[in-house]
C-alpha cells in the first residue's frame, strides 16, 4: 500500500520541486529583462566634429576596439580609451588609463568627473560635443 | 515590490507549502505504528517559513525575498531527507531552522544598520584565528575532525563562524584594491589554513584556502597571484599526500574505491550505489536503502536526496544552489564600496565552494572531505551559519538599494 502511494507521489513532488525552479528560474529573466532595461540609450549623444553622432547608452566605452560602444579609428587613442556610465541622474566620464589621456574643455582628467551639456572632450587628436537630445527625447516621451 | 514579482513569490510559496504537506503526510505512514510527528513538524516548519517571509518583509520592504524563499526551500528538502533517515534528528533540525531564521533576521539588521567600513583586518583575522584555535585547546573529535566545542550537552562547531569573520577579514585586507603586503596576507591565509588542516578538516582547510584566492582574483585581477595560489595549493597537496596518513587514505579512496570496498572505500562506494540506485526519477520517498551510507544525515544527504528523488531532483537541487550563487554575485555587482563588494562576493563564493565540495565529494569528483552541504545537511552550526551569511548577503542587498536612491536624490 504504501509503496504504491509514494510511487505516485513521487512524480508529483518532482513536479513541484521543478515548478518551484521554474519560478525561480522566471524571476532570473526578469531580472536579466531590468539590467537590459537599465543599459538603454540615454537622452545624451557625443557629437563629433565631422557631424557624426554618437548616442550615449548608460555604459559606454570609446576606444579603438572593435568591440566599444564607440569605435574610432584613431592611431592617438587608446583600445579601451574612456568609458562614460550613468550614476543616478549624472553621467561620468572616466579615463581608463589611456595613453594620450582624455581631456576635458582642455583639461586632462585622471578620476572620473561628471559631464555637463555643451562639455568639449578630447580624445587623440578627435574633439566631441556632449549634448543633450531634445527633440527625440520627446519624441520617445510620447512613445511610452 | 513589483507586483509581477510578488504573483511569482506566491506561487513559489504555494509550491513549497504543497511540497511539504504531501511529502511528511506520506512519511507519516512511513514508519509502523503511524505518527503524526513528521506532520506537525511540517507544520511548525512552515509556520516558521511564513512567519520570517512576512516579518522580513515588514520589517524590510524590499528585501531580498528570493534568497530566503530558495533557503527555505532546500532546508525543507533536507528535512524531508532527515525525518525519512532519522525523526530524532529531524525534530532538532527544525529548531536549529527556526534559530537560523531568527539569525538571518538579525544579521540582516545589523549589516544593514552597523557595518562599518573602518575596522582594521587585523581584528577580523585575530576572531578567526582565535575561534579556530579554541577546539583544538578544548575540542572532542567527532568524524576525525577535532573540530567541536561541548558546553553542557550543547555541541558548536565554531569553524562554522569562522567562515563568516574570515570573509570580513578578506574583504577589509583587500578594500583598496591591492595587496599591500604580500607577505602579511599569505602569512594571515595560510595560517588559517594551516589551523584547519591541524584540526583534519581537510575539507574546510581547502575551502578557507580557495575562498582567499577567489576573493584575491576578483580584489586585484592579478593573474600571477592566482596561479601561484593554485600552483602552492597543488605543492602542499602532494607533501601532505605523503607526510599525512589521513590524506592519503582519503585520496586513494577517492581515486580507487574498489580497492578496498569493505575498509577505506565503503562509504564512498555505498553512495555511488545509492546514487546509481536511484535512476531518473528516484525510487520514491522512503523505498531507497541510504542508511547504508555512514554520516548519512550530515556530509551524504545528497546522494541520499539522489537515490530517492532521483537524477532529475538532484540536477534540480544543484540548479537551486546556482541561483542562490546567482543572486549573490548579482548582490555585488549593485554595490559601491569595495568592502561591501568583497563582503559579498566572498560569503557566495565560500557557499559556491562548499557546495561543489561536498556534491563533488559524494558523486567522486574530488576526494570527500567532511564539510556540510548548506541548509540540507543536519548540523545546527551549519544551518544557523549558513542563514546568517545569506543574512548578510540581505543586509548587503539593502545597502546596495539604499545607496542608488542616494544617487537619485
Amino acid at each position: 500500500m504504501y509503496e504504491i502511494l509514494a510511487q505516485i507521489v513521487k512524480f508529483l513532488l518532482i513536479g513541484l520541486i521543478y515548478y518551484f525552479l521554474y519560478n525561480f528560474l522566471k524571476l532570473m529573466v526578469l531580472d536579466l529583462y531590468e539590467e537590459r532595461r537599465s543599459s538603454e540609450e540615454t537622452v545624451y549623444y557625443l557629437q563629433c566634429e565631422d557631424g557624426r553622432e554618437f548616442p550615449v547608452r548608460s555604459v559606454t566605452t570609446i576606444g579603438r576596439a572593435k568591440d566599444s560602444d564607440i569605435v574610432i579609428d584613431d592611431p592617438y587613442l587608446s583600445s579601451k580609451h574612456a568609458m562614460i556610465y550613468k550614476k543616478g541622474r549624472k553621467m561620468i566620464i572616466q579615463d581608463l588609463k589611456s595613453t594620450n589621456g582624455t581631456y576635458i574643455n582642455g583639461k586632462r582628467i585622471k578620476r572620473a568627473v561628471a559631464l555637463r551639456e555643451n562639455d568639449v572632450i578630447t580624445m587623440g587628436s578627435r574633439k566631441f560635443t556632449f549634448l543633450r537630445r531634445e527633440a527625440r527625447g520627446l519624441e520617445r516621451g510620447s512613445d511610452l | 515590490m513589483d507586483s509581477r514579482e510578488e504573483a511569482i513569490y506566491n506561487k513559489a510559496l504555494a509550491a513549497m507549502a504543497l511540497m511539504g504537506f504531501l511529502s511528511f503526510l506520506l512519511l507519516s505512514i512511513y514508519r509502523k505504528p503511524v505518527s503524526l510527528v513528521p506532520f506537525y513538524g511540517a507544520i511548525t516548519f512552515l509556520t516558521i517559513v511564513f512567519i520570517g517571509y512576512f516579518f522580513t518583509g515588514w520589517i524590510f520592504p524590499n528585501s531580498d525575498k528570493f534568497l530566503f524563499i530558495l533557503a527555505g526551500f532546500l532546508a525543507e528538502l533536507g528535512l524531508i531527507m532527515l525525518c525519512r533517515i532519522n525523526p530524532e534528528l529531524f525534530k532538532r533540525q527544525v529548531a536549529f531552522f527556526a534559530i537560523g531564521v531568527g539569525f538571518f533576521i538579525l544579521s540582516s539588521i545589523l549589516t544593514k544598520y552597523f557595518v562599518r567600513l573602518d575596522v582594521a583586518p587585523f581584528y577580523f583575522w585575530a576572531a578567526t584565528a582565535a575561534l579556530l584555535l579554541l577546539p583544538l585547546f578544548f575540542g572532542v573529535e567527532r568524524g576525525g575532525a577535532k573540530n567541536w566545542l561541548v558546553f553542557n550537552g550543547f555541541t558548536f562547531q565554531p569553524s562554522e563562524l569562522a567562515k563568516i569573520t574570515f570573509v570580513f577579514y578578506l574583504a577589509s585586507v583587500l578594500k583598496e584594491g591591492k595587496v599591500n603586503s604580500i607577505y602579511r596576507l599569505g602569512a594571515g591565509i595560510l595560517a588559517v589554513t594551516g589551523l584547519l588542516a591541524l584540526s583534519k578538516d581537510l575539507g574546510g582547510a581547502m575551502l578557507f584556502y580557495f575562498t582567499a584566492l577567489t576573493v584575491i582574483f576578483a580584489a586585484t585581477s592579478r593573474l600571477d597571484l592566482a596561479v601561484g595560489g593554485i600552483l602552492s595549493a597543488a605543492v602542499g597537496g602532494i607533501i601532505s599526500y605523503n607526510l599525512f596518513d589521513h590524506v592519503r587514505v582519503r585520496i586513494e579512496a577517492w581515486l580507487n574505491p574498489w580497492r578496498d570496498v569493505p575498509g577505506r572505500g565503503y562509504q564512498i562506494v555505498q553512495s555511488l550505489f545509492s546514487i546509481a540506485e536511484g535512476g531518473y526519477f528516484g525510487t520514491g520517498l522512503g523505498l531507497g536503502r541510504p542508511d547504508f551510507i555512514p554520516a548519512v544525515a550530515t556530509d551524504f544527504i545528497f546522494s541520499a536526496f539522489a537515490e530517492e528523488f532521483g537524477f532529475l531532483g538532484a540536477a534540480a537541487v544543484i540548479l537551486m544552489y546556482f541561483l542562490l550563487v546567482y543572486r549573490g554575485i548579482r548582490i555585488a555587482l549593485r554595490l559601491n564600496e569595495n568592502f561591501l563588494v568583497l563582503l559579498a562576493l566572498g560569503h557566495t563564493v565560500m557557499f559556491g565552494m562548499q557546495i561543489f565540495t561536498i556534491i563533488g565529494g559524494v558523486i567522486k569528483l574530488i576526494p570527500v572531505t567532511g564539510v556540510t552541504l548548506p541548509f540540507m545537511s543536519y548540523g545546527g552550526s551549519s544551518m544557523v551559519m549558513s542563514f546568517t551569511s545569506l543574512g548578510i548577503l540581505n543586509g548587503l542587498w539593502q545597502r546596495a538599494l539604499e545607496g542608488e536612491d542616494d544617487d537619485e536624490a
